[in-house]
C-alpha cells in the first residue's frame, strides 16, 4: 500500500532535480532496490510507468539495479542512483 | 542540447498520506480542508464472493494497529447474520483480546505520538533523550497489549486465532496466569500514565459535539450495546445506515460520515467515556477523579488523559477476566449459513467501527459495507480547526502547523501511521 506514495516521492524529487538543472528531458532513471524494500523490479516499473505519465519523467528508461544482500545496510530501502538529462545549454 | 548524468543517492520516503490546506484572508479563516490521500484499498469490493468465515481475517488487513477491532466487527456481523450468540467465556476472551489491542493502540498514540506534541519533541525518540523513564514506560505498557493480543490471537499484528463463533483455539487457565502478574505492573503503570498526562498544559478549547458511542447495560463498551449520542439517538446497530450516511467529498479519498439529521459527530475515547463514565470500573472513574476530570470532557487535547484511563479500564478489565476464566469445552460455536444480512458494531481504539454484510445461502458475501471510525471523525476534525485557528491565527506559520497538527492528532487519526503524516499549507492573502 506504500509504493504508490514511495514512488510520488521519487518522481518529485527527479522533476525537482530536472527543474534544478534545467533540464529539458529525462532520458533515463537508475534506481537500486534493496533485497528487503518489499517491492520487486517488474512491481516497481508498473508503478513507476503509471505515476511519471504527464510529468516530465514520463518516456524515461528505467535501470533497476537489485542489492541481493540481505546484510547491506541500504537492504530495506530503494534508492535513487542517478538520472540522465538532456540539458538546455544557454548561450 | 547536452547529456548528462546526475549522481542522486536519495532515499525513497513514505510521504504523508494526508494534508491539511487552511486559508487565511485578513487573519479570518476562509477555508480549511483536511486531506486524505492514502489510496482507496478496496476492501469492500475484495470481499464479495469469499466466504463468511473469511471476513476476519480478511478484513483485519485493513489495519496493523486494530487488526482486532475488524476481527471483532466482522464476526459479530456474521453472527448477527447467522442467529448465533456468543456468550460465557467466549465472550469473555473476546474482551481480553480487544483489552489487549486497546493497551496496545492507545498507548502507542499516548506516549509516541500524541505526547511529544504537548513536549515540544517531534517525535518520541528525540523526547525519549530527556525522558528516557516515561518512554521506557510507555513501550513496556504496550508490550503487554501485544502479549495478550498473541496470546489470545497467535501473534501480536494480524492475529490468526479468531473465527466466526468463537476462536480456532483457547488457552487453558494456567497458561493466562503470567499474563496477570505482568497485568498488574501494567495496572500501576496506566495509573501512573494517568496522573502524568493530567499535568500536561492544555488549551482552552471545547466545543458542543455530538458524541455517539456504543452503550451496554453493564458494561463500558467492547463488543456490543446500542449506539446511543448525547444528542438522543438510541438505536439498534441493525438501524445504523437510518441514520448516518457516507458522502463522498471531493478532496479526500476517505468517505465522510455524518449523521442524516445533524450532520458530523465524534466517535472514540472521548465519546465513550462521556456515554459511559458510569460503566468504568471503580479504579478508573476514581483515578479519573482523583486527577480533576468530571463525568464529561469536552476538550478534544485531554483525550490524552482519556486514552490513558481507558488503558487503565483495559488492565483492569484483563485482570478481571482472568481471574474469572474458565476454558470453555469447545473453542467455538457451529455455524449453519444461510442467505441474511447481518450487522455489527464494536468500539475499535478509536471509535465505533461499522460492518454489513449480505450472504447468499451458499455463505459467500455479496456485498459488504465498512464504515472506520477516522472516516466518521473527519469532518469533527475539519469542524474543530475552522473553530481553533483562528485563536491561533496571529502564530507564525511553523508554530501554527504545530499546534494544528496536535489538534488533530487529538483523534488519533489512522493516517498517523505514516510519521511523517501530515502536510501543512497555510495561505496567508
Amino acid at each position: 500500500m506504500h509504493e504508490f506514495s514511495l514512488i510520488k516521492d521519487l518522481i518529485r524529487k527527479i522533476s525537482t532535480i530536472a527543474h534544478e538543472q534545467h533540464a529539458s528531458k529525462i532520458i533515463s532513471v537508475t534506481v537500486k532496490l534493496g533485497a528487503l524494500s518489499h517491492i520487486s523490479p517488474d512491481h516497481f516499473r508498473d508503478h513507476f510507468v503509471l505515476a511519471s505519465r504527464g510529468t516530465i519523467t514520463e518516456g524515461a528508461r528505467l535501470n533497476i539495479n537489485v542489492i541481493a544482500d540481505k546484510t547491506d545496510p541500504l537492504a530495506q530501502d530503494i534508492i535513487l542512483e542517478s538520472i540522465d538529462v538532456d540539458v538546455q545549454l544557454y548561450t | 542540447m547536452k547529456s548528462r548524468t546526475i549522481k542522486v543517492d536519495y532515499l525513497a520516503r513514505v510521504e504523508g498520506e494526508g494534508a491539511l490546506h487552511v486559508k487565511i484572508k485578513d487573519n479570518t479563516v476562509v477555508d480549511v480542508k483536511l486531506k486524505i490521500f492514502e489510496p482507496p484499498r478496496f476492501f469492500e469490493a475484495l470481499l464479495r464472493g469469499r466466504t463468511f468465515h473469511e471476513a476476519p481475517d480478511i478484513t483485519a488487513r485493513i489495519c496493523g494497529i486494530c487488526p482486532i477491532a475488524y476481527q471483532m466487527s466482522s464476526v459479530h456481523a456474521m453472527e448477527d447474520a447467522f442467529g448465533v450468540t456468543v456468550d460465557g467465556q467466549l465472550r469473555a476472551l473476546r474482551r481480553l483480546i480487544y483489552c489487549g489491542e486497546w493497551i496496545e493502540s492507545h498507548t502507542l498514540h499516548v506516549y509516541m505520538l500524541h505526547a511529544p506534541d504537548f513536549l515540544g519533541y517531534p517525535d518520541a525518540i528525540q523526547m525519549a533523550k530527556d525522558y528516557p523513564d516515561i518512554v521506557q514506560r510507555g513501550l513496556q505498557l504496550k508490550k503487554i497489549g501485544n502479549e495478550i493480543v498473541a496470546l489470545i490471537g497467535g501473534r501480536e499484528i494480524h492475529p490468526i486465532n479468531v473465527r466466526v463463533g468463537g476462536f480456532y483455539k483457547v488457552p487453558a487457565k494456567h497458561e493466562l496466569s503470567p499474563l496477570a502478574e505482568r497485568l498488574k505492573w501494567a495496572r500501576d503503570a496506566a495509573l501512573e500514565t494517568v496522573r502524568w498526562t493530567a499535568t500536561l498544559n492544555f488549551p482552552d478549547f471545547e466545543q458542543d459535539y455530538e458524541f455517539v458511542a456504543l452503550r451496554h447495560p453493564e458494561e463500558y463498551p467492547f463488543n456490543d450495546g446500542r449506539l446511543v449520542s448525547n444528542k438522543g439517538l438510541d438505536i439498534s446497530v441493525h438501524d445504523y445506515d437510518n441514520h448516518f450516511i457516507e458522502e463522498h467529498i471531493q478532496h479526500s479519498n476517505a468517505l465522510h460520515s455524518v449523521h442524516k439529521g445533524r450532520g458530523s459527530y465524534f466517535v472514540g475515547p472521548l465519546a465513550r467515556y462521556n456515554l459511559n463514565f458510569d460503566r468504568l470500573s471503580p479504579l478508573a472513574q476514581e483515578t479519573a477523579r482523583s486527577v480533576g476530570l468530571s463525568h464529561i470532557c469536552r476538550n478534544p487535547f485531554q483525550s490524552i488523559i482519556i486514552r490513558s484511563i481507558e488503558i487503565l479500564y483495559a488492565c483492569d478489565e484483563a485482570l478481571r477476566i482472568i481471574e474469572q476464566y474458565e476454558k470453555p469445552d469447545k473453542p467455538a460455536l457451529e455455524i449453519q449459513p444461510h442467505a441474511a444480512v447481518g450487522y455489527g458494531c464494536t468500539e475499535a481504539p478509536r471509535g465505533i467501527l461499522y460492518h454489513r454484510y449480505r450472504i447468499d445461502d451458499r455463505g459467500m458475501i455479496l456485498d459488504a459495507k465498512i464504515v472506520p471510525p477516522t472516516s466518521q471523525n473527519q469532518k469533527t476534525i475539519e469542524n474543530d480547526l475552522w473553530q481553533f485557528i483562528p485563536l491561533h491565527v496571529k502564530l507564525p506559520n511553523d508554530q501554527l502547523t504545530l499546534q494544528c497538527e496536535q489538534a488533530i492528532r487529538n483523534y488519533d487519526p489512522c493516517i498517523s501511521c505514516a510519521t511523517h503524516f501530515l502536510k501543512l499549507k497555510i495561505d496567508r492573502v
